[in-house]
């Protein structure tokens, strides 16, 4: 078996307690485990301390807050998808945690951890021994990027499946650090410049609630992927119909989502088209991938109702 | 070399070494055990409660007290000079125990004794990017893991070879130096491992004869077998100098010798055991570096070693598909039969034999069944590359041609104007023939599957009628019923199997077999209880243990239940003729007139006049003495046609046509497989529910083949060591599978029963192809058939 | 989910202390039940329940099939739900109910998804067998009579490599239909 490396193991029973060892040199937020602890097992993050969350019930909480729904960070995606209030007002919501991965991962692993997935490539996400044949990456124990050998930096691909739908819907993140605490649209949270640095958290900050306003528009979440479970996606898509317009979010193509807008819905999947030109990161064709936004940003509006 | 007829045979061709009467085949199942469904008689097999409750024991499971635990460090390169090791720092750590290096198990092996190519770790230089260089023992799996990083390897690079073409390039740098030597004098390419041409009948004439002469080019690609078990091996060290191996391997027999003669043992010292095994589909034949160190370190510590490999391992392991680019002729009249089919194979088998050669010959020789060809010509060559080495996989060398010759049969129907079906039946062999390339054919059931298969499927009513995006294909097969000849030369039975009977009336078979998921076990409890009249949970089978089980040669070559059942019948009928004989004797009747049935034995149609189970045995024991028998099998002595015909030919063979329904997304290239009906001639049912399992788990496969698994490679390093990118289908992507059992009573397998754990993969991918074409109008010849090469083939059509 | 850590370099040194939980600890106490039985496991904080079944308690029958989470054959419950003990801490269950497919024959006799596993041939190597039969069993334990896309969504969790999941959905079926 893969023997996890060295750490550490704490589970503080208040949040100043969590923020404190949060901030803790080397330390790292274990949620769900589902990517840290693989990721883990192939010495792509060495943390010297888990901090668990399992102390504080309060954070996998979920509560109507006024006009929104307040989802700790640490709920399961299995328990935000049978939200009776999920079901009922934010169904895409509800879709886009049923997509990810298997539903015994969405048992164990979090909205928070999600929205913090660690971004993904083909060269990246694999083994340390191999990860080592080939010298490593930028990303990972090496200076040289595969997916574009001049590239000005790493192309590893956002891939959490409910961030378009959190994005589009104006979802806020609830951070905490020891400073205080602050609110982040999510449409915020991410930098695609890099895939190195693409969540802006600061060190020790902690992501503890997701806001999503229960009241709005109907989103449509979209996701394509060669098999109907287990896979990461190939593409993302989220779209959003405002007047007669559109907006669309796409991931799985960068560091960060893309969001693009149309003044004419219509317009919607060639604009998208034009505007996102997914990269080598994943072992599915690039070419087809291409093809594809074009396809799900339409089907997605197709099935999206007209507000 | 001119061709026998196919269909004067002559009687003597025939000639076998078990009669009708031994085998029984078409006879009534007395019994009342062959073909009873477990689900309606509510029992399922014998070693399936193990399985459901967790208790089933699998290598990895076992654990002894010192066990040390060992890891393999890999090569990082594709081919490269090893110039040094240095294992002091490793060594150095507390808590590791030794390290071994290619030095110190230079002994070569291979499955095949003409292509002994392997070493347990490369000796002098590494041939692809994942082998295993070092291997270290330590007390726990995490030290031995962390002393892999301080072994210190020096390499020198060497320039590599991937492609076919690169391979057979006579410039191209010798993946083995031997071969180099022999190359310089020929002038050809040091990295072909075998080239197998054979010709039957007269080609050049058949397609002169042909209303439509077709040639196209195929390509398979290579794929990996993914048991959900990794290969583990366990060794220990025995007071008297014996050693004890636990290993997941199908071929006990194979690698209890190869461990013997790698470590320079009398194989009388050895001692292997096959606990159970989590899958294996050809991918656990070959012996493996884990039963090899396992062993070496075993003896070296004198304490238990365990080595089990990772998930990424199982991937380097390998023993897959061949990569095969294929160039199909065929000719036609203007009615569908064929009158002549030319085929080259290349394949790109990486960088050991493996059981290379014999893949070479399975290319060419599987050419002609399922059907009836009077002019056949093949050149099948598998050459050496620097990737991780090809074996048999579910199949084995039949797939790619049988892929490649049924699209082109389709293709030319299609042409032709002509009912693909049809020209299937209008083609099918017939039973008690001799093919072009000497293959005897006995029992064949092709026609009926293809009618059954045809009418359950509509396929009539739905090929070309489905719509756009939708469509139907089908395509037919023969896989063998075990190989005529060992892998190793000796004049033994392919497979022995002990009966002893117990005082209470439990009954122990003992036998060399490894059931590896396909239902061995079962089978042979199936065969022994219904000579007996006893029921298989009355039967504790024991399996692949060398100390107690007599040889089997293995599970491969889809050879266990035609061979193994055969020696358990023949074991099962000595213990019946005891019984028989001594309760006769007591009840003063004909022994002829005994029945054996329900733990009974009784007068034919005098139910009441008998006795139960055990006081049969009690006069069986008083009559003669202990009570047991041994069985065997060799397959008949059929005699080679011509030279070189000592790979391929199978005392029987099964047969299968099946039909594909799918429907293609237009706009993405997404295939869908809704339905696969698949109708398999596997002699005779012994148990229905396993039969069927082996169709749906060929069927299964085919799928992954044909939509989602490649074995890919970028400059030798493989894109995706892992279940999460080497993708298998989930229970989403397979297709509703419909079996369909069809019985041909062979004369010669046990009650009848021939293969069915590997034939009904055949047809699954060009079944899916032809369907494809029926949804799109494109002929896409090389899978799998991901959305983004079905996309592209529509555009080429301009459907996009 | 703090900044994540950079990979590479060497990491500092983890305190050596063993406290309750509250403080950072190299090695975690942890009481939990396993099949019903109390477990108290003192173990370094790496250590995952996949290993502590096999190793420490001897249940192997929750398998190692990935070790990362793609193939499901390591599913146990933890409190009903199913997870996966490859990716599950040991430090992570103070106060849980774990249960392996040990856990599921009552007095020897097999739980109903087990017993038609069994007839329905859905077992052929058998070693994805354990994970589908404790998948199915949370499945039927919180939705006595699931539909077939139910079925089909819960075994999306789990490789099986030799049935083509034919017989696993059949047998699935037979239970989920039992006292319609």
């Amino acid at each position: 078996m893969l023997p996890l490396p060295r750490f550490a193991w704490q589970a503080p029973d208040t949040l100043h307690g969590l923020l404190d060892a949060a901030a803790r040199p080397g330390a790292r937020i274990l949620a769900g485990g589902t990517d840290l602890l693989p990721s883990m097992k192939h010495r792509l993050h060495r943390p010297s301390l888990l901090v668990s969350a399992r102390r504080l019930p309060e954070l996998a909480a979920i509560y109507e807050d006024g006009d929104d729904l307040c989802i700790g960070a640490f709920a399961t995606l299995r328990a935000v998808r049978r939200h009776p209030v999920v079901r009922a007002e934010l169904p895409a919501l509800a879709d886009a945690c049923a997509t990810v991965a298997t539903p015994t991962i969405q048992a164990m692993g979090t909205l928070g951890g999600n929205l913090c997935l660690d971004t993904r490539c083909a060269f990246y996400n694999q083994p340390e021994g191999w990860r080592q044949a080939l010298g490593g990456c930028l990303k990972a124990d090496g200076d040289v990027c595969h997916v574009a050998r001049k590239g000005a930096g790493c192309y590893a691909a956002h891939s959490a499946d409910t961030v378009p739908v959190l994005w589009l819907l104006g979802a806020r993140a609830r951070i905490a650090g020891r400073r205080g605490t602050r609110e982040v649209p999510v449409s915020e949270l991410y930098d695609g410049a890099d895939g190195r640095r693409w969540l802006r958290l600061e060190p020790g900050e902690v992501l503890t609630h997701v806001l999503v306003p229960r009241r709005g528009a109907p989103v449509v979440h979209h996701k394509v992927r060669l098999r109907a479970s287990i896979d990461y996606a190939a593409l993302l898509v989220a779209v959003r119909r405002e007047g007669s317009g559109a907006r669309a979010v796409i991931s799985a193509v960068g560091p960060a989502p893309v969001e693009v807008r149309a003044a004419r819905a219509e317009e919607l999947p060639d604009l998208a088209h034009a505007r996102v030109k997914p990269l080598g990161t994943h072992v599915v064709s690039t070419a087809w991938r291409r093809h594809m936004v074009r396809v799900a940003v339409r089907r997605a509006l197709d099935a999206c109702p007209v507000p | 070399m001119s061709g026998a007829g196919h269909r004067g045979g002559g009687v003597t061709d025939f000639s076998t070494y078990l009669g009708p009467e031994d085998t029984l085949a078409g006879r009534p199942a007395e019994g009342g055990i062959v073909g009873r469904s477990g689900l309606a008689s509510g029992t399922g097999k014998v070693d399936g409660p193990p399985k459901v409750t967790g208790a089933a024991v699998y290598t990895a499971d076992l654990r002894l007290p010192r066990m040390a635990h060992a890891k393999l460090l890999r090569s990082p390169h594709a081919h490269a000079r090893i110039l040094a090791i240095d294992a002091a720092e490793a060594l150095a750590m507390p808590g590791v125990l030794a390290v071994l290096t290619g030095a110190d198990l230079p002994g070569r092996h291979g499955p095949i004794p003409v292509a002994r190519d392997e070493t347990a770790l490369a000796v002098d230089k590494v041939r692809y990017r994942g082998e295993p260089v070092a291997c270290v023992a330590a007390v726990d799996e995490a030290t031995a893991r962390e002393a892999l990083a301080r072994v210190r390897v020096d390499y020198e690079p060497l320039p590599a070879v991937f492609t076919l073409d690169e391979a057979l390039d006579p410039g191209s740098p010798a993946i083995h130096e031997h071969l180099a030597r022999k190359a310089a004098r020929t002038g050809r390419s040091p990295n072909v491992l075998r080239r197998v041409h054979q010709s039957f009948g007269d080609p050049d004439a058949g397609f002169a004869e042909a209303d439509l002469v077709m040639e196209e080019s195929y390509f398979y690609p290579g794929s990996t077998h993914v048991p959900l078990e990794p290969h583990a091996a366990l060794a220990a060290p025995e007071p008297g100098g014996r050693l004890r191996v636990w290993t997941s391997t199908q071929n006990p027999h194979s690698v209890h010798r190869t461990i013997a003669a790698v470590l320079g043992l009398d194989p009388a010292a050895v001692r292997l055991t096959k606990p159970e095994v989590g899958g294996g589909y050809g991918g656990k034949c070959d012996t493996f570096v884990t039963e090899l160190c396992a062993s070496a370190l075993a003896l070296r510590l004198g304490r238990p070693v365990r080595l089990a490999l990772e998930r990424e391992e199982v991937f380097y392991a390998h023993r897959g598909r061949h990569p095969t680019r294929m160039r199909v002729k065929m000719g036609l009249k203007a009615d569908g039969r064929i009158t002549a089919l030319e085929l080259e194979a290349l394949a790109n088998g990486g960088a050991y034999a493996s059981y290379g050669v014999v893949t070479a010959y399975y290319l060419g020789v599987f050419g002609t069944l399922p059907y009836r060809l009077d002019h056949y010509r093949f050149t099948a060559t598998r050459v050496y590359t620097n990737l991780p080495p090809c074996g048999p996989k579910r199949g084995h060398g039949a797939i790619q041609p049988r892929f490649a010759i049924e699209l082109h049969l389709d293709r030319m129907a299609h042409a032709l104007g002509l009912d693909p079906a049809e020209v299937r039946l209008r083609n099918a062999v017939e039973p008690n023939t001799v093919t072009v390339n000497g293959l005897r054919v006995t029992s064949v059931g092709l026609r009926e599957c293809v009618e059954r298969v045809v009418e359950a499927s509509g396929y009539r009513d739905k090929r070309g009628r489905l719509g756009p995006g939708r469509g139907v294909g089908l395509a037919a097969s023969a896989y063998m019923s075990g190989a005529l000849h060992p892998t190793y030369a000796n004049e033994g039975p392919h497979s022995m199997v002990q009966v002893k009977v117990d005082r209470s009336g439990r009954v122990t078979i003992l036998s060399g077999t490894a059931d590896i998921g396909q239902g061995s076990n079962h089978m042979l409890a199936t065969v022994v209880a219904e000579r007996l009249g006893i029921e298989p949970a009355d039967c504790t089978v024991v399996e692949a243990d060398t100390d107690l089980t007599p040889v089997d040669l293995g599970s491969y070559s889809s050879r266990v239940t035609f061979m193994a059942g055969n020696a358990a019948l023949q074991a099962a009928e000595r213990v019946r003729k005891r019984l028989v004989s001594a309760v006769s004797a007591e009840l003063g009747c004909d022994p002829a007139d005994l029945v054996l049935r329900g733990r009974r034995v009784f007068v034919r149609d005098e139910p009441d006049r008998g006795v139960d189970w055990r006081r049969a045995i009690a006069l069986a024991e008083a009559e003669a003495g202990a009570l047991g028998a041994m069985g065997s099998y060799r397959p008949p002595r059929i005699g080679n046609r011509f030279r070189r015909q000592s790979v391929g030919p199978s005392p029987a063979y099964s047969f299968t046509a099946q039909v594909a329904e799918v429907s293609v997304d237009l706009e993405t290239g997404e295939v869908r497989v809704e339905h696969v009906w698949c109708a398999h001639d596997l002699g005779r049912v012994l148990h229905p529910e396993i039969a069927a399992g082996q169709i749906e788990g060929c069927v299964y496969m085919g799928v992954g083949e044909a939509l989602l698994e490649e074995q890919a490679y970028r400059d030798g390093l493989l894109r995706a060591p892992s279940l999460l990118e080497y993708r298998v289908p989930t229970v989403h992507e397979t297709p509703a599978i419909h079996p369909i059992l069809v019985e041909s009573h062979d004369p010669e397998g046990p009650f009848g029963a021939k293969e069915v754990g590997e034939g009904p993969q055949l047809g699954t991918v060009p079944a899916i192809a032809a369907a494809i074409h029926d949804a799109t109008g494109a002929w896409l010849t090389a899978p799998p058939y991901t959305p983004d090469k079905v996309l592209a083939a529509l555009r080429r059509r301009g459907v996009r | 989910m703090s900044d994540p850590t950079r990979p590479g370099g060497s990491p500092p040194e983890p305190p050596r202390s063993r406290g309750p939980g509250r403080g950072p600890a190299s090695e975690v106490v942890a009481s939990f039940l396993v099949n019903g039985e109390a477990v108290r496991a003192l173990v370094p904080a790496t250590r995952t329940l996949l290993e502590f079944l096999r190793d420490e308690l001897g249940l192997t029958g929750t398998k190692h099939g990935c070790d990362l989470g793609d193939c499901g054959a390591c599913t146990v419950l933890v409190d009903g739900v199913p997870r996966l003990a490859c990716l599950t801490l040991v430090a992570e269950l103070e106060g849980a109910a774990v249960t392996t497919v040990e856990g599921l024959a009552a007095d020897g006799r097999l739980s109903p998804i087990q017993d038609a596993l069994d007839r329905h041939g859905a077992a052929q190597c058998g070693y994805c067998t354990p994970g589908i039969a404790v998948n199915l069993t949370a499945l039927l334990a919180e939705e006595p009579h699931p539909d077939d896309a139910a079925i089909r969504e819960v075994l999306g969790s789990n490789i099986c490599r030799c049935t083509g999941y034919t017989r696993i959905l059949d047998a699935a079926r037979e239970v989920a239909g039992g006292g319609q």
